[in-house]
């Protein structure tokens, strides 16, 4: 009890330290401190005709390193293409005029970064120049179809023969959605629209002209592409001599199942309520 | 005197109350009070308990402001003085509160020392001198480094009386100090009280409803009831004034101008008993 | 009913007369900072209990919530196989909200209620009157230090409650449970934004948790009666006030900074 007062000042002092030992630890071990480091770097622009989910602050990566970061986006002033200035660590000054700028998205859901890739030019950009070889975003829907093989989904070039179906329910089913036969798209959805006299959904197929030999009483049934995926029209063929024509009506269809409806099923091994809903028409 | 805040500080009245008027929820304490206080004497107020001594001290020092009247203390009208002025006017006097008021965050020596670590810049050895002396002088040099909690009551009062002059102040204002004292402990209190007025020249108010140890130390008595000074004088005679007040006071009588009965609605009414008689 | 009616109007009054009399009481006490710096060496006495001696409650707290965080985090995250982001999640979740809300709640719980009590007592054996008649200014001796040592405690303590929590993660997620060390880390810097998480997430929340629950302290123990009930009283209203301010200051924080 003699010199409280020393020992409250270094307690004190401890406390102080710790707490900015602490601060420290935080801001050095678990952030990047790249994310605020603004050492010398240089600006470069490049444009793109679609950004996407870019933000500003997103980084700009050279084969998947960090080189900088989105300064900012803008409008080109008197064009529908974006404006992207870019900071770049003055360490990385010998990137060819050349290169390409991409915009990619990290993983599936992830953030959107800029990704350069290196061109052969001798000249390198300067400081304050422009990338005038880049690739805007794929917005996901795109990208999905092409995997999918739902690209260009409604081709109607080549020319087509429309043919309707009649389905007591449809889902989500919405126009412009593909129609498959053995997984391969052949046209899309034309027109869904309900019929005032049968009171069930007309949905009109527009189907390449190329695919005209598609029996007459084949099935059209209404799929889900993967659990949550958007729905289409898969076409399967009958055994009929004649093909279908153009205007021509598909007798045999197979509704959407409800997710609740299915998982009703498994779980109950079906219920009064399904019978009337969604089997009727097959059977 | 009729302008007292005017008044040149007059030799032989160190404390000048005029008019002094307050108001506490609803209930009226002083009642256009006038007292003057002696320079260089122990003047002792006495009084029953909720008249109001405490809160007389504390318009003294300026803790409590009045809703009329003024307090000259050594020239000075403390209503009128800034915050500054204030405080310095409190560094020249000592009060020692009822139960002692010691800082328990700090030990005896601490708690005598400050006053003078907030104040002044003296270099630690005159600090450890001027806190050793004023200890020796309460006769608790030997306690210097025990803690507020380890003191006894009588121990307590002496610190904060060590602490209390440690600035050499003018003025002192003792409020109760022999509440809660045995006949040892008060003894030495009423010793320290008589030499610090004695040796020192400290002019001293002492409130306190305890007759025989006033009567002890006090150049003078003023007996305080319902807002006003009933009576004053020497403390040998003031007994024996005739007065109701003081016969009441002094003789302890349950019922006389101090109300036995806090002032009440009509009894019976209150009971519910009005008109049944008729 | 009207009587039950002119009760609850009188409580609502009652509350509004308080906030008023806290932001009045607040502007007294910034207005004494200039003279409370000569009682630095108080400020930094108050530093030490109301932050040194929090640290033990604040450090044991940090580790326990980083623990359970990460327990919790993992067995959701590895019915989607995303286990390896759970380092990450616990940093953010920890850095934008459990670290300053519960580093304050916790601070209520310690220093506020000691604060309180303390000046609460002071005042109930007449100390703050002593200081008064000793010519010392109670605002600025007794109150002022109390709130600039919770100010600066505050986000002290805060970031060592989150680096606690960060290590109290790694401790299960990593040494039990078997997380890759790397991915943890690398995951955790990937995501973790010095302005926008410890900048804005940390010390900003921390510092205003930190004024917040000081000043209810602080005006607590100057307001209430000084008495022994009075001061139990006001120490249950620092605790309840704190906890209430805190939460709504919180949403209002996250809605303004994120």
């Amino acid at each position: 009890m003699s010199q409280p007062r020393s020992s409250y000042a270094v307690g004190t002092g401890l406390f102080i330290v710790l707490g900015f030992a602490a601060l420290a630890y935080l801001a050095t071990q678990t952030s990047s401190v790249a994310n605020v480091h603004q050492g010398d770097s240089y600006t470069i622009d490049a444009q793109f005709t679609n950004i996407g989910q870019l933000k500003e602050r997103a980084p700009v990566k050279i084969a998947g390193v960090r080189v900088g970061q989105v300064q900012s986006i803008a409008l080109t002033p008197g064009h529908d293409v974006a404006d992207v200035k870019m900071s770049i660590d003055k360490r990385y000054d010998q990137i060819p005029q050349d290169s390409v700028a991409t915009i990619f998205t990290s993983g599936l859901l992830g953030d959107q970064y800029v990704g350069i890739d290196y061109g052969t030019a001798k000249q390198v950009v300067a400081a304050g120049g422009t990338l005038a070889r880049t690739k805007s975003t794929q917005p996901l829907e795109e990208m999905l179809g092409k995997f999918f093989g739902a690209g260009g989904v409604v081709d109607n070039v080549g020319g087509s023969y429309t043919v309707t179906a009649d389905f007591t329910n449809v889902g989500t089913l919405s126009v412009g959605a593909p129609v498959k036969m053995a997984g391969v798209v052949i046209g899309s959805v034309q027109a869904v629209r309900v019929d005032p006299v049968k009171l069930n959904a007309r949905v009109v197929l527009a189907i390449d002209k190329r695919y005209n030999q598609i029996p007459d009483d084949s099935a059209a049934a209404v799929f889900t592409s993967g659990l949550i995926g958007s729905q289409y029209v898969a076409i399967q063929p009958g055994g009929s001599p004649d093909a279908l024509k153009n205007g021509d009506e598909m007798i045999l269809t197979q509704s959407a199942m409800q997710l609740e409806d299915l998982i009703g099923k498994f779980l109950v091994n079906g219920s009064p309520g399904d019978k009337k809903d969604a089997g009727a028409d097959k059977k | 005197m009729t302008d007292p805040v005017h008044a040149a500080p007059d030799d032989s009245t160190l404390v000048r109350i005029r008019g002094l008027t307050t108001v506490l929820g609803g209930k009226t304490i002083f009642d256009a009070l006038d007292m003057d206080i002696a320079r260089g004497k122990i003047t002792s107020i006495m009084g029953p308990s909720g008249t109001g001594k405490t809160t007389l001290l504390k318009h003294i020092t300026g803790q409590m402001r009045a809703d009329a009247g003024t307090i000259v203390v050594d020239g000075k009208n403390v209503a009128a003085l800034s915050r500054d002025q204030l405080y310095k006017l409190r560094e020249g006097i000592g009060y020692l509160f009822q139960n002692s008021a010691l800082l328990t965050d700090f030990d005896v020596f601490e708690n005598v020392a400050f006053p003078l670590r907030q104040h002044t810049k003296l270099p630690e050895v005159l600090i450890r001198n001027l806190v050793l002396m004023k200890l020796q002088a309460v006769g608790l040099r030997g306690a210097a480094r025990l803690l507020p909690n380890e003191l006894s009551g009588g121990m307590m009062r002496r610190v904060a009386l060590a602490r209390a002059i440690v600035f050499d102040p003018k003025l002192i204002l003792y409020d109760e100090p022999f509440v809660g004292l045995d006949p040892v402990a008060l003894n030495q209190v009423l010793k320290l009280i008589l030499t610090l007025n004695q040796t020192l020249g400290i002019t001293s108010v002492v409130v306190s409803h305890e007759l025989a140890a006033v009567q002890r130390i006090a150049d003078r008595v003023m007996l305080l009831s319902n807002g006003k000074v009933v009576a004053q004088g020497d403390p040998k005679s003031i007994a024996d004034d005739g007065s109701p007040w003081t016969r009441q006071f002094f003789g302890g009588e349950a019922d006389g101008p101090i109300p036995f009965r806090y002032p009440a609605g009509d009894y019976a009414t209150e009971l519910g008993l009005a008109g049944v008689g008729k | 009913m009207s009587a039950r009616l002119r009760k609850r109007n009188n409580a609502v009054l009652q509350s509004l007369a308080q906030i008023g009399a806290c932001a009045l009481f607040l502007l007294t006490l910034l207005a004494a900072i200039p003279r409370s710096f000569r009682y630095f060496r108080e400020t930094s006495r108050q530093l030490w209990f109301v932050g040194a001696m929090s640290l033990t409650i604040i450090m044991v707290c940090g580790l326990f919530v980083g623990m359970v965080l990460m327990l919790q985090l993992y067995h959701v995250l590895s019915i989607f196989g995303g286990t390896s982001a759970s380092g990450m999640v616990v940093a953010l979740s920890v850095y934008r909200e459990l670290g300053p809300v519960v580093t304050a709640l916790l601070f209520a719980g310690r220093a506020g209620t000691a604060i309180t009590a303390e000046i609460g007592l002071m005042r109930a054996t007449d100390q703050i009157s002593a200081m008064e008649m000793m010519a010392v200014d109670p605002i600025a001796y007794v109150a002022t230090p109390r709130f600039l040592a919770g100010l600066i405690a505050m986000p002290l303590l805060c970031c060592v409650f989150c680096a606690m929590a960060i290590f109290g993660g790694h401790l299960v997620g990593v040494t039990w449970l078997g997380i890759d060390n790397g991915t943890f880390w690398a995951n955790m810097t990937a995501v973790v934004d010095v302005r926008t998480d410890i900048v804005n997430g940390v010390l900003l929340k921390s510092l205003a948790f930190g004024a917040v629950v000081s000043l209810i302290a602080v005006f607590q123990g100057f307001t209430t009666p000084a008495t022994s009930e009075g001061v139990a009283y006001a120490t249950t209203r620092t605790v309840v006030a704190s906890s209430i301010a805190i939460l709504a200051l919180d949403f209002v924080l996250t809605a303004f900074l994120m």
